[in-house]
């Protein structure tokens, strides 16, 4: 459903109802270790309802630090920068609260949700990853771009360090060696998820390439008549002219 | 031109140093291999090949209007995602290439998909977080003046 609400949504042929069924979708997805509490797979709807609230925090405090700056169009009070700025740093907090503190995600029988240990890695090691490379971006095609490189830059390094603490000390429920163990999974999933997108789009590209290669060329138009020629003439004898002042 | 590529090659050190260095103390601490790294990889691979298939395939479709909503591309995609498919079946199918813990094949791959919406989830949430603040770390600078009125 998710999939089907996006793909009408972003068509433009049904907007309405493509968010509608998308969203539905994702709550079916969400409330699914309820409705079908035997499976195991449900875990994984649970941990993406676990992670709704600081994942909203944290969108909340980003439009804000976006739209709190100097933007041309839907420009917010400036008190929004900061507001936003402790919105984000919460919602990081709150993800380290889940993992050190009594708000991890607990599955069956007070054992932690197994895709937690998936989540959390993934999410650092892809944060840091996307932070670095802003920053160099930033050096590399801004100007005069050093000082909000270093943000990114100390964002990046933030990331790290709560991933060091991870694989040092203990979750709440679960041991460092875990972290260690699904971070080596974390980065095979991250590179095998890019080759994967990449493939896809790379096949797709080819059979857009090879339809278009088959299409004969077109026809050049035939050279204006007379017929034409004058009418055009008299288009432009209009147009140009008029009375001197 | 060659300064073009190596700001690319920069962007792309930069994004896969801190990976490494993390994976680099990760070996050190363990001082070994995970050995299931590379049946996660094989499955994220594929996993991801034939779910971006079936998204390029919806947009195939519903972008086609333009062009007298032509059949080939169509067909062409759809016999990559089924190559995608083909393979995916025969490797998970072989005892212990790409199978994890899980019963068997239908397990394996109902288990992919739903690594994939976390591992997924998680990259999104990365992504809102790092292109967002570089977006306020762009807009945060106060405006400069470009050219004073006379």
């Amino acid at each position: 459903m998710v999939p089907i609400g996006i793909w009408l949504t972003i068509s433009g042929k049904a907007k309405l109802p493509g968010k509608i069924i998308a969203a539905t979708g994702l709550i079916l997805v969400m409330i699914s270790s309820w409705t079908v509490p035997d499976s195991d797979s449900s875990a994984g709807g649970h941990l993406i309802l676990t992670i709704f609230a600081p994942t909203i925090l944290l969108a909340y405090g980003i439009h804000g630090m976006v739209f709190g700056g100097n933007v041309p169009v839907g420009r917010l009070d400036p008190s929004a920068r900061w507001s936003g700025t402790f919105a984000v740093f919460a919602s990081i907090g709150i993800f380290c609260l889940m993992h050190w503190y009594s708000f991890t995600p607990v599955w069956r029988d007070g054992t932690v949700n197994p895709y937690w240990i998936v989540f959390l890695p993934t999410f650092l090691l892809f944060s840091t990853s996307l932070c670095s490379m802003s920053s160099v971006a930033l050096i590399i095609y801004g100007e005069n771009r050093s000082s909000d490189a270093g943000k990114l830059a100390t964002l990046s390094l933030l990331m790290i360090v709560i991933t060091l603490a991870a694989m040092i000390f203990d979750g709440y429920l679960t041991t460092a060696d875990q972290f260690r163990d699904y971070l080596w999974l974390s980065a095979a999933d991250i590179f095998g998820t890019m080759v994967g997108i990449s493939t896809a789009i790379g096949a797709f590209a080819i059979v857009i390439w090879s339809y278009e290669k088959s299409l004969p060329i077109p026809e050049s138009s035939p050279p204006p008549n007379a017929e034409e020629i004058e009418h055009v003439v008299s288009l432009a004898r209009s147009h140009i002219g008029g009375e001197e002042e | 031109m060659k300064q073009a590529n190596s700001s690319w090659k920069l962007l792309v050190f930069a994004a896969l140093l801190p990976i490494l260095t993390l994976v680099a103390i990760d070996v050190s601490l363990n001082n070994n291999f995970h050995p299931e790294s590379f049946k996660r990889f094989g499955n994220a691979v594929l996993t991801s090949y034939i779910i971006m298939g079936l998204i390029l395939i919806g947009n195939l479709f519903f972008y086609a209007d333009s062009r007298h909503r032509p059949s080939a591309p169509f067909v062409g995609m759809a016999f990559a995602l089924a190559i995608g498919m083909l393979i995916a079946w025969a490797l998970i199918s072989q005892d212990d290439l790409l199978l994890e813990a899980n019963s068997g094949l239908r397990a394996q791959m109902l288990s992919n998909i739903v690594h994939l919406l976390v591992s997924g989830t998680a990259m999104m949430v990365a992504s809102i977080l790092a292109i967002g603040y570089t977006f306020a770390a762009i807009t945060g600078r106060e405006r400069r003046i470009l050219f004073e009125e006379e």
